[in-house]
């Protein structure tokens, strides 16, 4: 089935994330100046304006920031997703991400829940990074 | 420019064909850039976000946004001029409303108009011999705070209302006790909550308390967004809570006039606010009757 939902505009700058994610790898860059780690990725960091810029791999575990529930579907590719759940996520590197909370009934979802990645492969060169709640497996 | 003799008259002016044309569905899809990967699009959902976090750091939530909702809508009903004019909300109106994007539903977001609005600026001297009685500003502050959301900290508030609340006051020279009403930019109830919260008309979570009993409505003893505001009269940008405070304070707002027959205080001071981005830049500005 092909895929009808918007895919990103990777370019130079955006880059080496979407080719970590085709691997499943959360490739996070960190400013080499200030050591504040930033995402979306950016060719200057927004914080001091260094362009010296490494990257690491994130451990893909972080909390709810916020989250929001969609109800309407703005682009008719999500129809069938409705209600779905897009959440600001901070990881525990200490940057924040725009995803989806899936794995969970969208009511389940609240603010500061600890979650974990769980990677979207939709097509065979792009994978998102989406986000589930942390199982705790008690004794 | 005015003061320096370099103009003698500055129009300020809107139009906009929103509501017939697609131009605003383009830009609020365009200015979703990669979020559409997962679903997230336009304002609402940014603004929804921003409520959210504050739902989960202090005491908020559609409870204390349909008094918003409400109360703007009893304004709206006594302006002809609004496209809500004929069309009243209870409180049951705002709770069985469809969720739009969870937390909002559909009152809590602002209407998408067709139509245009004006102000023209002069000098005082010049405006005494104008038709209509001058309106003067008397404070004025911007704050920016600006991040990209997966930067920004000030969903949940302090706003850059705070800095230019505080700013527009002192250059006034006045306190909130001062304020006969407000002009809110309100693109989403929250967005007047969270200003009012910041401005400092009441403490982080106290918005519920102190809106209870019809505060802001015809009545009220802080009436706010006059004219129905962004969600009950019309969108005109930053225009709606401009206009709508100037003509307040020349008397030219027949059934709906601040003063004995709404049974509000006389306007001499109202406080207005305009509001950019997902709550990334502020201004506050103070009007004066002469
Ligand atoms: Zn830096």
């Amino acid at each position: 089935m092909t895929y009808t939902k918007p895919l990103p505009q990777i370019n130079p700058d955006t880059k080496d994330f979407w080719e970590g994610c085709r691997s499943h790898l959360l490739q996070i860059q960190k400013c080499s100046e200030c050591e504040k780690p930033r995402w979306l990725s950016s060719f200057m960091c927004p914080y001091c304006l260094s362009t010296n810029t490494r990257l690491f791999n994130s451990s893909g575990r972080g909390k709810v920031y916020s989250f929001v529930v969609y109800h309407v579907a703005y682009h008719p590719s999500f129809k069938d997703d409705l209600p779905y759940v897009v959440a600001l996520v901070d990881m525990e590197e200490g940057f924040r991400l725009l995803t989806n909370i899936i794995g969970c009934a969208p009511e389940e979802v609240h603010c500061d829940m600890e979650v974990e990645i769980s990677w979207d492969d939709v097509t065979k060169d792009v994978s998102l990074p989406k986000f589930r709640p942390v199982v705790r497996i008690h004794p | 420019m005015l003061e320096a003799g370099l103009c003698n008259y500055v129009l300020i002016t809107y139009g906009h064909n929103a509501r017939s044309g697609d131009s605003m569905k383009k830009l609020l899809f365009a200015m979703s850039g990669d979020d559409a990967i997962f679903g997230h699009f336009g304002a609402t959902a940014g603004y929804a976000m921003a409520a959210r976090r504050a739902m989960h750091e202090f005491k908020t939530g559609p409870q204390t946004w349909k008094q918003i909702a409400v109360g703007q809508r009893k304004w709206a009903n006594l302006n002809p001029r609004a496209m809500m004019y004929k069309q009243t909300m209870s409180d049951r109106d705002y709770d069985t409303a469809p969720r739009v994007v969870e937390p909002f539903g559909l009152y809590d977001n602002c209407l998408i108009s067709d139509g245009g609005r004006a102000c023209i600026v002069t000098t005082l001297e010049r405006a005494r011999d104008l038709r209509h009685p001058p309106v003067t500003l008397m404070g004025l502050g911007m704050d920016n705070p600006s991040a990209d959301l997966t930067r920004a900290d000030y969903l949940a508030g302090p706003t850059g209302a705070r800095r230019a609340g505080r700013q527009a006051l002192k250059m006034a020279g006045i306190t909130l006790e001062d304020i006969d009403a407000c002009q809110i930019y309100d693109c989403f109830t929250y967005t007047v909550e969270i200003t009012l919260q910041d401005y400092g008309f009441f403490q982080p979570g106290e918005g519920c308390d102190w809106l209870r009993g019809g505060t802001i409505e015809p009545g009220g003893s802080m009436p706010v967004n006059t004219s129905g505001g962004l969600l009950s009269e019309a969108y005109q940008m930053g225009m709606t809570p401009l206009t709508e405070g100037v003509m307040q304070l020349m008397g030219r707002c027949e059934e709906r006039q601040l003063g004995p027959q709404t049974k509000t205080r006389n306007p001499e001071i109202i406080l207005c606010s305009d509001n950019g981005g997902i709550l990334q830049s502020h201004a506050c500005y103070i009007l004066r009757r002469v």
